[in-house]
């Protein structure tokens, strides 16, 4: 909190846009909100699903994971080929991922829940481990192996065993508990913690709002791939803006009456800041190297943070719905006057 | 469609190509169906999203909204085009480069259209390293982006300013 506030420059914004807005047709405001998401499929989801994951090495030193999660631009395929080279200390280009197609890979679980971080990247990691371990006691390696000597190993383990293939089983956490008759206990393994603060300008005379400053500090333990994890967190955040302010959904005889993008709106690269990332480290045990999840927190904190800014701007309280289009802002703000 | 077909003659990336096609067939299928070139990508196909944008006679244009019959004999440059035309020999652009570098495209479908704009707004300035972010913003505003909330993309380009493969 402390960190946002300062990277904000929150108190002397609050004190600065107060003298200002005195004057000033256009108000400006900040706003905060503090909020946290969990990861992985809520309650005793993960355990129900047991997910599986698969490594292979081919004998040419080659690994192949083999899991079902979905690449789309989120960036699986790096991550999963980081923590695999990572933890069977190889090259990044000597892991490959399968293509998702459940006949080739076993089931672990669709890409939802800001769960394949986590969850299945955990998996990986401890199928590496498993095939590392098998290689070790099969007398092929020693603890302590270069690229080379690991591609040997492999070799040696097809002439002499045949296909080498691991797989590992998710199993939840010991201090985890979830009681499925009371619905009580730990919703979820882990959560992510974040503070988000917006700055927006709102024109009094159409009651259009802008977002002007975006600072998005997060906690989602260990950061596995800093571009692609602010990536998330932007796209996010964008996403979380047209929620707050532009994105209706009108809804007509059961259809949506606006599906297209004329009269759906939703943020151009024209009504996004720079949206200023920010990462805590707090390596979580049962994560990959000690990650959480990322993908859907983003999403939950701009709409609140930018109402309160609007808040903070006009003076007001009480805003509680989105989208804040103009024409609703107008007649409250019309009424509170 | 049905109806008859004309035989359309146009430059793209340089070769000569033709098709035969419905005078109002989109120029977006002419691209992708007729040609092959699928690089270019449908979002919405009501000149909202940008996701087709390619050049005609130099001028950056939603190819969704183009019908064939309207491009007889133009000259027309596609997101293959970028990295293979004989100006950067088989390199990739400065700002596909950049992309790449600075994590400027997730699921992809913008990034052909956002890729063509920036190449746009980049070649037509005289001195790319003056370009501000306000200019990449009002250029990149008619290509919208689901997924990097543009943010990785502005870098991207900041950076391709200034990269030697970006100079027209
Ligand atoms: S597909 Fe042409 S503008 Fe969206
Ligand atoms: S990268 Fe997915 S829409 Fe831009």
């Amino acid at each position: 909190m402390t960190q946002a506030l300062e990277r904000s420059d929150y108190h002397r914004k609050q004190k600065r846009f107060a003298h200002e807005n005195v004057t000033s047709p256009i108000k400006k405001g900040i706003g905060l909100a503090s909020f946290m998401h969990g990861s992985g499929f809520t309650g005793s989801g993960e355990k129900i699903l047991a997910s599986v994951v698969g490594v292979e090495a081919t004998s040419g030193g080659l690994v192949r994971i083999l899991a079902a999660s979905t690449e789309i631009g989120q960036g699986t395929n790096t991550i999963f080929s980081q923590i695999a080279a990572d933890t069977l200390h190889l090259d990044y280009d000597s892991i490959e991922v399968a293509q998702p197609d459940t006949s080739q890979v076993p089931n672990s679980g669709p890409t939802v829940a800001s769960r394949t971080c986590m969850i299945v990247g955990k998996l990986v990691e401890s199928a590496c481990i498993s095939l590392k371990q098998t290689l070790i006691s099969a007398g092929l390696l020693k603890e302590n192996y270069s690229p080379t000597e690991f591609r040997k190993a492999c070799s040696d383990y097809h002439q002499k065993f045949g296909p080498l293939k691991l797989f590992s089983k998710y199993q939840q956490p010991p201090q985890i508990g979830w009681d499925d008759v009371k619905y009580q206990g730990d919703a979820y393994g882990a959560y992510a913690w974040a503070v988000y603060i917006a700055e927006v300008s709102v024109d009094t005379r159409t009651c259009e709002v802008q977002v002007k400053d975006f600072v998005a500090l997060q906690e989602v333990g260990k950061v596995i791939h800093p571009i692609l994890a602010a990536g998330q967190i932007e796209g996010g955040v964008a996403q979380g803006i047209g929620y707050a302010l532009y994105e209706n959904v009108v809804w007509k005889d059961g259809r949506m009456a606006n599906g297209q993008m004329t009269n759906y709106i939703m943020p151009t690269a024209a009504d996004v800041p720079l949206i200023r990332v920010f990462f805590e480290e707090v390596p979580y045990a049962y994560g990959p190297a000690g990650a959480k999840g990322i993908g859907e927190l983003p999403m939950d904190g701009p709409a609140p943070a930018i109402l309160s800014a609007v808040e903070n701007a006009l003076g007001i309280t009480g805003l509680n719905q989105i989208p804040l289009l103009p024409e609703n802002l107008m007649l409250r703000h019309r009424s509170s006057r | 469609m049905s109806g008859h077909t004309v035989r359309i003659e146009l430059t793209v990336n340089g070769q000569q190509r033709e098709a035969q096609v419905h005078p109002m067939t989109r120029l977006l299928d002419v691209l992708r169906e007729n040609l092959r070139l699928t690089g270019t990508k449908e979002g919405c196909g009501e000149g909202e999203c940008g996701a087709c944008s390619i050049f005609i006679n130099g001028e950056l244009v939603n190819s969704c909204l183009v019908p064939a019959i309207q491009v007889q004999g133009a000259v027309i440059q596609t997101i293959e085009g970028v990295s293979s035309s004989k100006k950067y020999g088989s390199k990739l652009h400065g700002v596909q480069e950049a992309f790449l570098g600075w994590g400027g495209a997730q699921c992809g479908i913008c990034t052909p259209g956002m890729i063509m704009a920036a190449v746009h707004l980049i070649e037509n300035t005289l001195d790319p390293t003056t370009i501000t972010e306000n200019q990449i913003r009002t250029a990149l505003a008619g290509n919208l982006c689901r997924c990097t909330g543009y943010t990785k993309i502005f870098e991207a380009v900041q950076k391709a300013c200034h990269l030697p493969g970006s100079k027209a």
